[in-house]
């Protein structure tokens, strides 16, 4: 009966045994919010101590949780300053038009343009590239040809877009002429010819990350457009 | 094409041709000079630098059409004609 008149985390003790035994070495350790002096004298110094491990570690945890904040808020800052430094190869507007007239090819490096063509499903045209490949040297101009026959019996308009693959070649690939981006209508049954008139930039030559780029796969893909309809320009901002 | 998820590449951005698109020669007016540039570049191995005065003489061709020679007359397509402008002078050099 005198179990019972003992604080609740010490009534196990009372059972025989082993189990017993165990029970008592259990309730024989401190709750660990007990400071672990007894000595009065003591007990402040490490109330303080105490108090300045808290402060250490939510500096410390702040400095973490900061840290994985940076890493994430890293990617559009790093996507501003490339923007308004011009470095890291985002065009700048304006490049290309100027240099026409005055770069110079490099003719030590020959690069393989090939053509690919793509219909979407719902765009019955037959759409083809009229020439394989064409070797080109950065700083050339390049025409290029593409034909497409609309089958039907009704007038289509397309649209276009296109692709350049490696994509860090694309930044190099300037059109001057080419009929995509803008709506384009075939009548029944007819078939056109559609002329792409493209450089590679010379400063191609001087990227060491297109050293061993040899081979540029241009990719064309039509859709159908609704007429009348201004369509943005694809990308990812 | 690349997804959104992509945050460390590059993704691609395609980027309209600078000064526009060509009007298209739907009445094959120019055929003649497109067959012959790509009858040139299946003689010389589909190499651009040999076959410049047939693209040249085709980029010529389409400059001499009404439908571009009026184009100076319509403002908002001032630009196409500049673009061939362009386009010749990158060929004659």
């Amino acid at each position: 009966m005198a179990v019972l008149g003992r604080p609740p985390w010490r009534r196990l003790g009372a059972c025989w045994g082993w189990w017993g035994g165990r029970a008592a070495a259990l309730q024989q350790r401190q709750p660990p919010w007990r400071l672990k002096s007894t000595n009065p004298f003591t007990r402040e110094q490490e109330q303080e101590w105490r108090r300045r491990n808290r402060t250490v570690l939510m500096y410390v945890a702040a400095a973490a949780v900061g840290m994985i904040g940076a890493s994430y808020a890293a990617v559009p800052l790093y996507r501003l300053y490339c923007q308004t430094t011009g470095l890291g190869g985002s065009t700048v507007a304006g490049h290309a038009s100027d240099q026409i007239e005055t770069m110079v090819p490099v003719k030590d490096r020959i690069i393989k343009v090939t053509f690919n063509a793509d219909v979407h499903a719902s765009l019955h045209w037959n759409f083809r590239p009229q020439q394989t490949e064409i070797y080109v040297v950065p700083g050339e101009t390049a025409l290029a040809f593409y034909k497409a026959k609309n089958p039907t019996d009704k007038p289509v308009i397309g649209i276009s877009t296109y692709n350049v693959v490696p994509f860090a070649a694309g930044q190099y690939f300037n059109k001057i002429q080419c009929f995509c981006f803008e709506e384009q209508r075939l009548n029944p049954q007819e078939e056109v010819d559609m002329p792409i008139f493209f450089f590679i930039d010379p400063e191609f030559a001087e990227d060491p990350k297109m050293a061993k780029v040899d081979v540029i796969t241009l990719s064309y893909t039509f859709f159908e457009a609704k007429g009348g309809h201004k369509l943005p320009v694809p990308g990812y901002n | 094409m690349s997804t959104a998820m992509n945050f460390g590449t590059k993704s691609f951005q395609p980027r309209p041709p600078d000064k526009g698109s060509f009007p298209l020669d739907h009445f094959g007016e120019c055929k003649a000079f497109k067959e012959k540039f790509l009858k040139c570049l299946r003689d010389n191995n589909f190499e651009n630098t040999l076959c410049r005065n047939e693209s040249k003489e085709y980029l010529e061709c389409r400059m001499e059409r009404p439908q571009i020679k009026n184009l100076s007359s319509r403002r908002s397509l001032v630009d196409q004609k500049e673009s061939f402008d362009l386009s010749l002078e990158g060929i004659q050099r």
